[in-house]
């Protein structure tokens, strides 16, 4: 078996008023996709934010390749473990603004902005027209704007994408297209993908693997 | 001081014609406002007579051992005034909010008095108080201003800020958008306030020292130093007051606060 790429550990926190908590554990491989099930409301969503360190656990404890996470910044965490909530947020501006828009913070500004290729490439893989680039993306539909927000994501390469209902928004089509990229885009490097999805055919997409219920 | 006209007691008496007219106004549009218009009329009168005199002994002794401790309490009742009504923000603000009023105030107003209008001594009870004064008041309003629309602008957009910091922001570079509006909302009426000066409204100052029989020529001189160190001041409380508040809308891993969520 490979070693876990990501690791968590008694993940626990208040769901709610009535003190309802979620406490979960699990991990995913390199290569790997983990689905996290459970009823509406069971927290699925709140368990991808505190992987993502966009809302803090109460106890618990995460590794990725080993690390424990509070061993890395919170800015660094959340590019290497990219969380993309299941309503897709764009901002003022140009699509193409919206994806460079990582690169500006002080983080990613000397890593130098991806070269228009890398863009175009995913653009054409989402079938997106390159067009896009200078629409406003406040007047992106729903799917396109799902699609936008997972280009921006992959341009950070995370290790791990935290993946909140990804092709909610999509058709048959573009779903397929959707589920093509995430697959190449796992098998380039040691990744993997935790996903909270409730439609069956994102599952059955990934070969290798796993569910967790919560 | 040729054309100075005071008011005797029979004069001033004759104000209450005033306020029974905005009294009627209140009681037949049924406002609700009668009892705090009452009491508001009497507290300004008591406030504004206890001033009087209290500002004829300080005019008089004329010491910095007098004048730094009525700053400093003006500075704490306009702190406390300036956050009362903002009831919103899930912490205290009061401490953030004395430091941004006293350091921009005592920073624009050392420099007007001092360096621009240089009375003899320096630090002449009857420059220092009105001009601190006036900047007190000022900045006051805009640091209300700024706070809570620095709240309600990151309350408001939880899903963006969220957004940023997944995508590798600070804390700062989170908010920085917000912090703007923010900035800017506390900023705007002392701006526009540059742009009609004069063709819409007198101001203030300038009435009173046109009332008191200064020459208009020298009126305007004083009211243009006013305006402008009200702008700067302005300008470096809300300033101050974003940098040291924004940090408590985050915990220490740089994530929202809980509070923000709920309320």
């Amino acid at each position: 078996m490979e070693p876990a790429l990501l690791v968590f550990k008694d993940l626990s926190r208040q769901i709610d008023e009535d003190g309802r908590r979620i406490v979960a554990s699990g991990q995913v491989e390199p290569g790997q996709a983990l689905f996290v099930k459970g009823s509406s409301g069971s927290g699925k969503s709140t368990l991808l934010r505190i992987l993502g360190r966009i809302l803090s656990a109460q106890s618990g404890e995460v590794w990725l390749e080993g690390r424990p996470w509070m061993t890395i910044t919170a800015p660094q965490w959340r590019l290497l473990v990219q969380y993309l909530p299941q309503k897709p947020i764009v901002f003022d501006g140009t699509v193409q603004e919206n994806l460079l828009l990582p690169f500006r913070f002080k983080l990613m500004e000397r890593k130098g902005i991806p070269s228009p290729s890398q863009i175009e490439g995913y653009l054409k893989k989402l079938k997106l027209p390159n067009g896009i680039l200078t629409q406003s993306a406040k007047t992106l539909s729903g799917g396109e704007a799902a699609r936008i927000a997972l280009i921006r994501a992959l341009l950070l390469e995370p290790q791990v994408l935290l993946l909140d209902e990804p092709t909610a928004y999509l058709d048959d089509d573009n779903r397929s297209h959707l589920l093509a990229l995430l697959k190449e885009w796992m098998a380039a490097k040691p990744r993997a993908i935790i996903m909270v999805s409730h439609n069956e055919q994102d599952l059955l997409a990934f070969t290798r693997r796993h569910s967790l219920q919560i | 001081m040729d054309g100075f006209i005071p008011i005797s007691n029979t004069q001033l008496l004759l104000t209450v014609i005033l306020v029974i007219i905005t009294g009627l106004i209140s009681a037949l549009l049924r406002l609700g406002l009668l009892k705090s218009l009452l009491w508001g009329t009497v507290r300004a009168f008591v406030q504004l007579t206890l001033i009087g005199y209290v500002l004829n002994y300080v005019f008089a002794w004329n010491t910095l051992w007098i004048i730094i401790p009525i700053l400093v309490l003006m500075s704490l009742i306009a702190s406390r005034e300036a956050t009362r009504r903002i009831t919103r923000i899930p912490y205290n603000p009061n401490i953030n909010t004395f430091l941004s009023l006293t350091t921009s105030t005592f920073v624009v107003g050392i420099i007007v008095v001092v360096l621009i209008i240089g009375p003899e001594p320096w630090y002449s009870a009857q420059v220092m108080i009105p001009i601190f004064g006036m900047l007190f008041g000022n900045s006051m309003n805009a640091i209300a201003l700024c706070l809570d629309r620095m709240y309600s602008e990151i309350h408001g957009h939880i899903a963006e800020v969220e957004q940023r910091l997944a995508l590798g922001a600070t804390p700062w570079e989170a908010v920085i958008p917000y912090i703007r509006k923010a900035v800017s909302a506390g900023m705007t009426p002392t701006i526009n306030s540059l742009m009609v000066v004069g063709l819409v409204s007198l101001p203030g100052m300038m009435t009173g020292q046109i009332l008191a029989g200064m020459d208009p020529q020298s009126a305007v001189r004083y009211q243009f130093v006013v305006l402008v160190m009200m702008a700067s001041c302005v300008a470096i409380g809300c300033l101050m007051i974003v940098l040291l508040s924004y940090r408590k809308m985050f915990n220490t891993d740089g994530s929202l606060v809980e509070e923000l969520r709920s309320s």
